[in-house]
């Protein structure tokens, strides 16, 4: 009887132990550098998306696909494969938007909204904490194995525009992105990095197949 | 030589009748100069320095320069403060030159006159989405076929979502094929300025910019600073009476301030120059003589002289500029020295009372007329160049030297047969002079030495010597065009450099070629091979283009139908579309777009800018100017590629500005060396004709060789850019060099016998007495903040000092030989 009760009770008392330790794991909170520092790790990568959006007055959500890259320190990519061949290219201050086989250059700085758009991704992507601050009041949530980032824009034109983004990640990568609109629209990106090298096969892949679907 | 009676006729003194009549001559004469002169034109437009030229091309171009689009842009900056400040002064700037009246656009950032106004007035913004159909290039009559309308459907759905679709769905119902998209994509700048609270700000300073398009004609000068005053006295208003503004300051730049502030500059430095070069020469002389009436009567000629030379360039060009004028004080230094060689030598002569000028006009005046000739060969080279500022100098100088030369052999007998009576420092002058002259010929292994060293200096940096442009010949100072530079850099704005003209017999032909011209613009966009360009036809289609499109939007009925079956199946239902419908019946109806109907929005200045209606003289017809703004990056095409691109498209021409303007620099550059080269040689040969001594002639043009060579090495030692001026520079240092090499060799011939005289001390005081003079009213130009006058000082100044030096040197006899005793 007794050594049944001793059992028990160590056994309690490991379970215990193993409940703290495991929480204590997972406690470790993050602030805004680690996240960024934890980021920036990373020089580059790429990934496969997937987009849904929510409008109002539609009777039927968005879809689109696509693949994402980027490479440190300011180079950012988005391909959308389906429905429709579309492409943001930025490279330092200037983006090349593409759509319909018609494509226009634009300094970012010249067009604040796009730019805080753009930093929320690529800012995050490359770990740039002061361009994050520059334009959003971040929010950091979870810990190094899952996270959130909440950013609200700071630029009144903007936050007129777009309410919120939330990017949620694990450890380096990014998971999702998820922007609110200010009139009640909402989009939600899921990502799904791809191991270097199989990115370029994937485009062309995807690129001939929807070039096969829009003639 | 004592003449019992005096007698005209045999070389004696002059009867008071014949003085009379001279002085009597000489008024009439001058008193007929000031007549023309009263009703002469005087101007100080920057354009005198621009070629004339019989080029279309070129001539277009000028026509553009002088006042099209470009020369009416002003940029603003707005310094000092902090961000917020800045920005605020910048809107209240932008919104008092709106309510002004005097630009047709105000650009700081804001996004006004799009929106409806105040009043309910529908703006811009609304006229375009009302005529989209119009407008838009992508209405064909595919894309109103079901798989068309399905396409751009799609399309706008596509930015939906997204941030930027809250700009779309406002429109959503009216437009789902995204005309309106289609229209404002072409009409995003690929560059531009960075934008902070909705403000452009430069991206390197801490300074607001704001671009301004003024009404007023780039060459109506007084209605351009009647502007910029007014822009000053609306940020005074607009800063004064708030703490927070007042630190900030506000720098304008741009053609119309450059047009302005040089006309000012022009005319306050002439007057300068004018006052300064009087005085110099004054002092000068009042030391030498010593005396008020001499100094009076030295004047004279240079009074003539420069009567002579606004005759002679109102007669001849119709207006005088003001860059001649402020030369012509250099006419000055030059008349007077005439003055001085007779005042001084003709007191020197022995003979009877009265006739001092006879002597004078038998020993010295031979001498001094080559001397006027080979000044006249030197200024005659740029009477035929292509410049006509540098034509309108030639001709100045020529008069003038001309007038003052035969005034002073002519009209200064009549006030002083013998000279000037007082002496002044001339006889402690006279003394050093001598001693120099004996001592400076043991200086000649120093001098062959340094010419030798100019020469390996020219030949090495042979290729580098000739960096000038044409903004070297401008009177804009250089601290002007950095901030110029600056400003755009700001603005992301390029200099507009590259533009395609497009010719027509009338509107609408001219519209259907340039349209043709974007049809094939367009691909080289998608390439990267261009970035953008701006075209009249973007808001004024010409009307076959507006019919062939308006044809293609279908009746109310079918496009229902087709709405219907593209868009089954997917987020947006057709049934909500019934306003699409609506409009674009409703456009079906409207009027064809012509000019009349943009008038009053911000797009008509837009298109006015970029549609010229020639006058009969030149051609008649109309002109479309498209503006191409360059890709930055390997795939960008150059002018000879667009020119390829576009030979399809009869008479539309390609035009880089700057090029154009660069290489029709370098074509005067290298007549003005061939027209230098031949002055030069007109130079010697008429020394080689007077001479008649080769020996004499080598010696004569060996200083004035040295002198040239070591002051360009000397100039291009010390860095500065040489242009086309410093080559006129040189050409005078040899004719006016040349009047002090002939009167060494006068002495020469003196000493050994060959003729009368000596030379006294008197004689080389007044050799250097002119030399100074001359010396002196160069050096003044040099400090001119006028390039153009600078340049030419710059070079002169040094190059006639050397030349009395050298000739001192190279002609004044052998080495320690002594001139003769001076007499008294």
């Amino acid at each position: 009887m007794k050594t049944r009760e001793r059992r028990s009770g160590l056994a309690g008392l490991l379970a215990v132990a193993g409940l703290w330790l495991g929480l204590a794991g997972s406690a470790w909170a993050l602030d805004l550098d680690e996240l960024m520092g934890l980021l920036a790790q990373t020089r580059s990568g790429q990934a496969r998306f997937t987009e849904q959006r929510l409008v109002k007055g539609l009777d039927a959500p968005l879809t689109s696909s696509g693949l994402l890259s980027f490479a440190a320190p300011d180079r950012f990519t988005r391909q959308t494969l389906l429905p429709r061949a579309e492409s943001m290219s930025v490279e330092g201050n200037t983006v090349t938007l593409s759509r319909s086989g018609r494509s226009r250059s634009l300094s970012l700085d010249a067009v604040p909204e796009i730019e805080a758009i753009v930093e929320a991704i690529r800012g995050t992507l490359t770990g740039n904490a002061s361009s994050l601050r520059q334009h959003f009041k971040p929010t950091v949530a979870g810990d190094a194995a899952q996270w959130t980032l909440e950013l609200v824009p700071i630029e009144p034109r903007l936050a007129a525009l777009l309410a919120q983004v939330r990017i949620a990640g694990k450890r380096a990568e990014l998971r999702s992105v998820e922007m609110r609109m200010a009139d009640g629209d909402r989009s939600l990106m899921a990502i799904e990095p791809l191991p270097a090298g199989t990115a370029a096969a994937a485009a062309s892949a995807s690129a001939a197949t929807a070039t096969a679907t829009a003639r | 030589m004592s003449l019992a009676a005096p007698s005209a006729a045999r070389g004696g003194a002059l009867s008071p009748h014949q003085r009379a009549g001279l002085l009597l001559a000489w008024l009439l004469a001058m008193l007929l100069g000031g007549g023309v002169i009263a009703r002469s034109q005087f101007s100080a437009d920057l354009s005198a320095f621009l070629p004339a030229s019989p080029d279309t091309r070129q001539r277009l171009l000028i026509e553009q320069l002088q006042s099209g689009v470009a020369a009416r842009t002003l940029i603003l900056g707005i310094t000092g403060g902090d961000a917020p400040a800045r920005a605020e002064a910048s809107r209240r700037l932008g919104a008092a030159l709106r309510k002004g009246g005097d630009f047709d656009q105000v650009n700081n950032g804001e996004r006004v006159g799009w929106e409806a106004d105040s009043q309910g007035q529908g703006g811009a913004g609304e006229w375009l989405v009302q005529h989209r159909y119009h407008l838009s290039p992508a209405v064909t009559p595919e894309r109103f076929s079901v798989a068309g309308l399905r396409d751009a459907v799609d399309e706008t759905l596509s930015l939906l979502g997204t941030p930027a679709g809250a700009l779309v769905k406002p429109l959503l119902a009216r437009d789902p094929t995204g005309e309106t998209q289609r229209i404002v994509e072409a009409l995003i700048p690929s560059g531009g300025p960075r934008s902070v609270d909705g403000i452009w700000v430069s991206r390197t300073e801490p300074r607001a910019v704001l671009l301004l398009q003024t009404r007023a004609s780039g060459a109506d000068l007084d209605s351009q600073a009647a502007m910029l005053q007014r822009v000053h006295q609306a940020f005074d208003q607009a800063t004064a009476r708030t703490p927070a503004l007042t630190g900030l300051s506000l720098a304008i730049s741009g053609p119309p301030v450059f047009a302005v502030a040089s006309r000012t500059s022009i005319e306050t430095e002439v007057k300068q120059l004018a006052i300064a070069g009087t005085l110099l020469m004054g002092t000068l002389l009042l030391l030498a003589f010593g005396s008020v009436p001499a100094l009076l009567v030295a004047f004279l000629p240079v009074a003539t002289g420069v009567v002579a030379g606004i005759v002679a360039v109102s007669l001849g060009f119709g207006t005088v500029h003001g860059i001649t004028l402020g030369f012509g004080s250099t006419l000055i230094g030059e008349a007077v020295d005439y003055a001085i060689y007779y005042l001084i030598q003709a007191r020197g002569e022995a003979g009877p009372t009265g006739t001092g000028f006879r002597q004078w006009q038998r020993a010295s005046w031979p001498t001094v007329r080559l001397g006027l000739l080979t000044s006249v060969c030197g200024f005659a080279a740029l009477v035929f160049s292509g410049f006509p500022g540098l034509a309108q100098l030639g001709v100045f100088s020529l008069a003038g030297l001309l007038a003052a030369a035969l005034a002073a052999r002519w009209v200064l007998p009549a006030l002083m047969p013998d000279g000037a009576a007082g002496t002044g420092l001339r006889r402690p002058l006279g003394a050093a002079t001598a001693w120099a002259t004996a001592r400076l010929p043991r200086l000649r292994g120093l001098f062959w030495a340094l010419g030798a060293a100019a020469l390996a200096l020219l030949l090495w940096q042979r290729s580098a010597l000739w960096t000038g442009d044409l903004a070297s010949l401008s009177p804009v100072p250089r601290a002007a065009m950095a901030l110029d530079a600056q400003l755009r850099a700001d603005l992301s704005a390029d200099d507009e450099r590259t533009l395609v003209v497009v010719p027509g017999a009338d509107l609408q032909a001219t519209l259907r070629a340039a349209e043709a011209v974007g049809a094939l613009l367009d691909p080289l966009i998608e390439r990267g091979q261009l970035a953008s360009y701006d075209s009249p036809t973007r808001f004024l289609p010409s009307q076959a283009t507006q019919r062939a499109r308006l044809a293609s939007l279908p009746e109310p009925a079918l496009l229902q139908a087709r709405l219907g079956e593209a868009l089954a199946g997917g987020p947006l239902p057709a049934s909500r579309l019934g306003g699409f419908v609506a409009e674009v019946e409703a456009a079906r109806r409207l009027p064809l777009i012509d000019r009349a109907a943009l008038a009053g929005s911000p797009l008509s200045a837009a298109v006015d800018a970029m549609l010229l209606q020639r006058t009969p003289a030149n051609g008649g017809g109309w002109l479309a100017l498209l503006s191409l703004h360059p890709a930055t990056g390997q795939q960008a095409l150059g002018t000879e590629g667009l020119r390829g691109v576009l030979a399809g498209v009869p008479g539309a021409q390609v035009i880089d500005i700057k090029v154009e303007l660069d290489s029709l620099y370098r074509r005067y550059l290298h007549e003005a060396l061939w027209q230098s080269a031949l002055g030069a040689l007109a130079v010697v040969a008429l020394l080689a004709l007077a001479l008649r001594s080769w020996r004499r002639l080598l010696a004569v043009c060996q200083p004035l060789a040295l002198a040239v060579l070591i002051t360009l090495a000397g100039l291009a030692a010390a860095g500065v850019n040489l242009g086309i001026l410093h080559l006129v520079g040189l050409l005078l240092v040899v004719a006016v060099g040349s009047n002090y090499v002939l009167f060494f060799d006068q002495f020469t011939l003196q000493r050994s016998g060959a003729l009368p005289g000596g030379a006294s001390h008197d004689t080389l005081a007044s050799l250097l007495l002119a030399n100074l003079t001359t010396v002196g009213s160069f050096a003044l130009i040099a400090l001119s903040q006028i390039p153009a006058l600078s340049a030419i000082g710059q070079v002169v100044a040094p190059g006639a000092l050397l030349s009395l030096l050298l000739s001192a040197a190279f002609v004044g006899g052998r080495p320690d030989t002594a001139p003769a005793a001076g007499r008294v």
